[in-house]
């Protein structure tokens, strides 16, 4: 039977998604970056939506939901994922009032009245069936896709608006949208970057090289000397691996310290942060917000006897507040962090938060 | 893996693609066919108990399919059972699983070698497999010794049959065992194995100087490595189990392999790692430090929370210091859990509680002011008010009754009952098992019969049995503890090979007669034995050479007359004579051979006449050539002795007759 066979094969491409999430980052956080893994998600949620059997929307929220939930059980640190499976959900409810022919708009402002009274619009009315709904859902998550696979270019062609000539910028590890993003105005102005090394994992020496191979003048410093180069530096610009709902940074560890030197010196702060990185968390949650890896880089696994007799710790991310940070550059534009709670509602429905 | 594959196959394509084509294959061994574990594993097969309230044999499959193994074989001998019910309920064996694992079974298994006996007689292997027991714990990602692996199979036509993964730590570091410790001498060039001998109770080592003249000018003489028990394994190597019935465990094979490097031209690997975590649970010291690095997330991303095993309320949430904590966890007022803390789903703790660097199960109620210190409690377990723990590991389904004070390496196995108000010794194992079950097999690790003082309620049968969680604490089980790897031989390696091998030759011709076995399966026997011990040609010679000449004395003592002897031996020596001739073919056999036969009979000096018989006899039964025999005589006299020996009257006229003998038959031949 064809429709069974289907149905193992989708399975099969959960489960092994699923093993590879759980397995990824064995060390220096994402084995992949954060823009493919939120694509393939994108993609494995498409082959749902395609292969799965449902009659009605109700029904293909429910199974994304599900999935979605135990993606990111599978790995809580990699909150790209969860945000896909609420963007695709909010599709699914765009399409299915399209089909119904109510107006989009009338779901998407949110008032103290609207939510005093609501219980309107909740998963009974996603019963109806519709014959479209199918395929239109599937090339809204084509479009998403095309979005996705052009955020890094989008935030690039910006870059000529932030960096002026003889500018010296630093950035702390190695962030491909950063990397992008100073490849892309190095083409026609000249200036110099200072890289963070980021121990432990020193992602910086990679970045570094990157750099420089592309013709621009940098430098790697320890993160102990940060505080003391930062007087010379004009900006900071970093990027981050999730961006919290109250404005706040989830980045590599040595950020923090990174962002209150800026502070400090009054230098402007700037992250770098396509849209699939907002995610509707705060900070408190703090299950979620933890990653503690192998201690093996901190002190090596190679150490005798020491080892017995001391814990070592090896945390991967840092929480920036939102104070320290002066301006988010994401695929449509620059935005204060005041703003992200109104991106955030622009992209996730409410009733999606929670998985 | 696979992009690491695609690199490779710029250069040969058609070939590289037939091995990518191959799934790759594991053979996981579900049973330690020892009885460190014991009483605790005549409940529960090893591979079963839980390590951070998972199954030891979850995290072997995992680490197999992580690396991408896409068929396992698991063999499983005692309480095959369990294990197959385990692993029928577990993701492994879902249909979506990536890792097909298919299930054996057998009561025949006695060794390591017994299994890959029979993975060569179903031939199940194709192509190199993945060798680990079902107790590994590991995260290292071997994808890169495969490639190696296959590179130098590739290159070398087959040459390398094994590739043994190890971890670079050094001396002193608490995961590796002691039993485990080995000195490999490889070459830096190639990473092929030069020497390898395990180093336990060994004071002095040796080496032989003809694995530093082997070409290569970088060598590396190691004692920084962890062994992790994962190997890489051509097919050829359960062909080799097969045709060396001996072979009981890896290091017999490695061992035999080596020795016979030059005649089957074999070779085995190393690949050294110094990321990833490998490590394998062997005793309960193991246990414990394997349980700790876990907790400690050095095995990350198999860290207690990541529940990989995808049973249902399974996963814990992990905070600071290492404390996690399973679904429904209840914690009273004022108790602490200080770091690196394990707390299963329901567990209840009652008020004012101590907890550090411990591991709780499921299920499990503590009561109050309880304090627990590195302390393995698994499911269902009991503990009363007052309790102290420390260093202990407690099984499923105990109960112990308040103010009970464990010492440290204590045990309770499954289901007992204990206390109220008593201290158990250090080192103290109760069992339900009444220890005269066992005594047939009773093991060296358990050594003592004392008796516990105290008595649990329902009549528990206890005994003292000496764990060996640390090594500084028993110095006589640790002495003891080689002789299990070695399977069914009885001695351990400590012993001077050459002399075990002596007594085993002894052992052999002794049974010879006794059960009149044809020379042939003399030589046979022989031979394997040579291997095992790792012994030259020429000591076999001399050896046997003494063996023989001493086997009336051995029969009848040494109390024989000369005429007795030469009585006794000189049957012997016409029935075994093709034994030596097998072995005594060179110019230079014949020298050591004689050389042998004088060292004894200086030894024994009054029955130096006995030894023109035994000379004449063997030059007449064409076991030795009279050009040799002449030879000797002139050349070989350096001490006094020797030269009084040369004197002897017997001797010389026999000398003397040889030289007559050849002289006619030269003047014959003209």
């Amino acid at each position: 039977m064809p429709g069974a066979d289907k149905e193992t094969d989708l399975s099969e491409r959960i489960e092994a998604f699923l093993a590879d999430l759980k397995r990824g980052g064995s060390g220096t956080g994402p084995l992949r970056g954060s823009g493919e893994m939120a694509r393939e998600t994108t993609a494995l949620l498409r082959r749902i939506t395609a292969q799965a059997r449902w009659s009605s929307a109700g029904d293909l929220m429910e199974i994304i939901r599900n999935e979605g939930r135990r993606m990111t059980a599978a790995q809580p640190s990699e909150t790209t994922v969860g945000n896909m499976v609420r963007r695709v959900l909010k599709i699914i409810r765009e399409e299915y009032a399209r089909s119904r022919g109510s107006s989009e708009e009338t779901d998407q402002q949110e008032s103290l009245h609207k939510l005093l009274t609501s219980g309107g619009l909740s998963e009974e009315n996603f019963r109806q069936h519709f014959a479209s709904l199918k395929a239109n859902v599937i090339e809204a998550i084509n479009e998403l896709l095309t979005e996705l696979e052009g955020t890094t270019d989008n935030i690039a062609m910006q870059a000529l608006e932030h960096i002026h000539s003889n500018e010296v910028i630093m950035t702390i590890g190695r962030s491909r949208t950063v990397e992008a993003f100073l490849k892309d105005a190095a083409r026609k102005r000249k200036f110099h970057v200072i890289v963070a090394e980021c121990a432990p994992f020193c992602q910086g020496h990679e970045m570094a090289t990157s750099l420089s191979k592309a013709g621009i003048e940098t430098t790697v410093i320890a993160d102990a000397a940060i505080f003391a180069v930062m007087s010379r530096v004009n900006k900071v610009i970093i990027g981050t691996q999730t961006v919290l709902a109250n404005g706040g940074l989830r980045a590599v560890n040595g950020t923090h310290t990174l962002a209150l030197a800026a502070k400090h010196h009054s230098t402007p702060l700037i992250v770098c942060a396509p849209m699939f990185k907002l995610s509707p968390q705060f900070p408190n949650e703090e299950e979620i917000f933890h990653k503690f890896v192998s201690p093996h880089e901190v002190l090596p696994f190679t150490e005798g006897e020491i080892l017995s007799k001391v814990n070592v710790h090896c945390p991967v991310f840092d929480y920036v507040p939102p104070e320290l940070i002066t301006l988010f550059i994401s695929n449509i534009g620059g935005n204060a962090p005041s703003y992200i709670y109104r991106l955030m509602s622009e992209l996730y429905h409410p009733e999606d938060h929670e998985l | 893996m696979s992009s690491r594959g695609t690199k490779q196959k710029k250069g040969n394509v058609t070939n590289e693609q037939e091995e990518e084509d191959q799934p790759l294959q594991a053979v996981l061994i579900a049973d330690s066919f020892n009885r460190r574990f014991f009483p605790i594993s005549k409940d529960q097969p090893r591979a079963l108990l839980p390590l951070a309230n998972v199954a030891m044999i979850d995290y072997t499959l995992e680490f197999l399919t992580s690396t991408g193994v896409q068929e396992t074989f698991v063999f499983c001998c005692w309480m095959s059972n369990k294990i197959k019910d385990h692993l029928l309920n577990s993701k492994w064996c879902r249909p979506t699983s990536p890792n097909v694992v298919h299930i054996i079974t057998s009561d025949l298994y006695r060794s390591l070698g017994d299994v890959l006996r029979d993975v060569d007689a179903k031939t199940l292997v194709r192509n190199d497999f993945i060798l680990v027991y079902g107790d590994v714990v590991s995260n290292i990602d071997v994808s890169q010794a495969l490639q190696e692996h296959r590179h130098r199979r590739k290159v070398d036509k087959n040459i390398s049959v094994m590739t043994m993964v190890f971890k670079e730590s050094s001396p002193g570091h608490k995961s590796r065992c002691e039993e485990d410790d080995v000195i490999v001498a490889m070459d830096s060039k190639s990473k092929r194995v030069l020497h390898y001998q395990k180093t336990q109770g060994l004071k002095k080592l040796q080496f032989p100087m003809n694995i530093f003249q082997h070409g290569s000018d970088e060598f590396e003489i190691r004692h920084d490595l962890l062994d992790c028990h994962i190997s890489i394994c051509s097919p050829q190597v359960a062909e080799l189990f097969t045709d060396n019935f001996d072979y009981q465990t890896r290091n017999d094979f490695v061992r035999g392999i080596l020795v016979n490097e030059e005649i089957l031209g074999n070779q085995i690997h190393l690949y050294v790692t110094n990321e990833g975590y490998g490590a394998r649970v062997s005793n309960l010291q193991m246990y414990d430090s394997v349980s700790s690095d876990l907790v400690r997330r050095w095995v990350y991303p198999l860290t207690p929370e990541a529940n990989f095993t995808d049973q249902r309320g399974q996963g814990c949430a992990h905070s600071r210091h290492n404390v996690y904590r399973g679904a429904g966890v209840s914690l009273g007022h004022g108790s602490q859990m200080e770091e690196n803390v394990l707390i299963g789903r329901d567990t209840s703790i009652g008020a004012n509680c101590h907890i550090s660097n411990s591991i709780i199960g499921n299920y499990c109620t503590i009561g109050d002011n309880v304090v627990l210190d590195r302390a393995y409690i698994w499911n269902n377990v009991h503990i009363s008010n007052k309790v102290k723990i420390h260093q202990s590991v407690v099984c499923d389904g105990v109960l112990v009754k308040e103010a009970v004070l464990l010492n440290k390496q204590c045990v309770l196995a499954y289901n007992v009952v204990i206390g109220p108000n008593m201290s158990l010794p250090e080192g103290t194992v109760v069992s339900m098992h009444h220890p005269e079950e066992e005594e047939d097999d009773d093991d060296d690790e358990f050594l003592s019969d004392d008796q516990v003082v105290g008595n649990s309620k329902d009549k528990t049968k206890q005994k003292g049995l000496v764990l060996n969680p640390d090594p500084d604490s028993d110095s006589e089980s640790e002495a003891s503890d080689g002789s299990q790897d070695m399977g069914s031989r009885s001695v351990s390696p400590e012993m001077d090979d050459v002399k075990v091998f002596q007594l085993e030759v002894l052992g052999t011709l002794q049974r010879g007669e006794e059960e009149n076995i044809g020379c042939d399966n003399l030589v046979l026997e022989i031979n394997s034995l040579k291997y095992a011990y790792n012994i030259t040609l020429k000591e076999v010679m001399q050896i046997l050479t003494k063996v023989v000449l001493e086997y009336p004395f051995q029969q009848q003592g040494t109390k024989l007359s000369s005429s007795q002897y030469t009585v006794l031996l000189l049957p012997l020596l016409k029935k075994w004579s093709p034994v030596f001739k097998n072995y005594i073919k060179r110019a230079q056999d014949h020298l050591d051979c004689l050389s042998a036969v004088e060292e004894l009979f200086l030894e024994q000096e009054t029955h130096q006449t006995a030894m023109v018989k035994v000379l004449m006899n063997m030059y007449q039964l064409e076991i030795l050539e009279e050009d040799a025999i002449l030879k000797w005589f002139s050349a070989g006299a350096t001490t006094d002795k020797s030269r009084q020996l040369r004197k002897n009257q017997g001797l010389q006229k026999f000398i003397q007759w040889l030289k007559e003998a050849e002289d006619e038959s030269s003047e014959e031949g003209e």
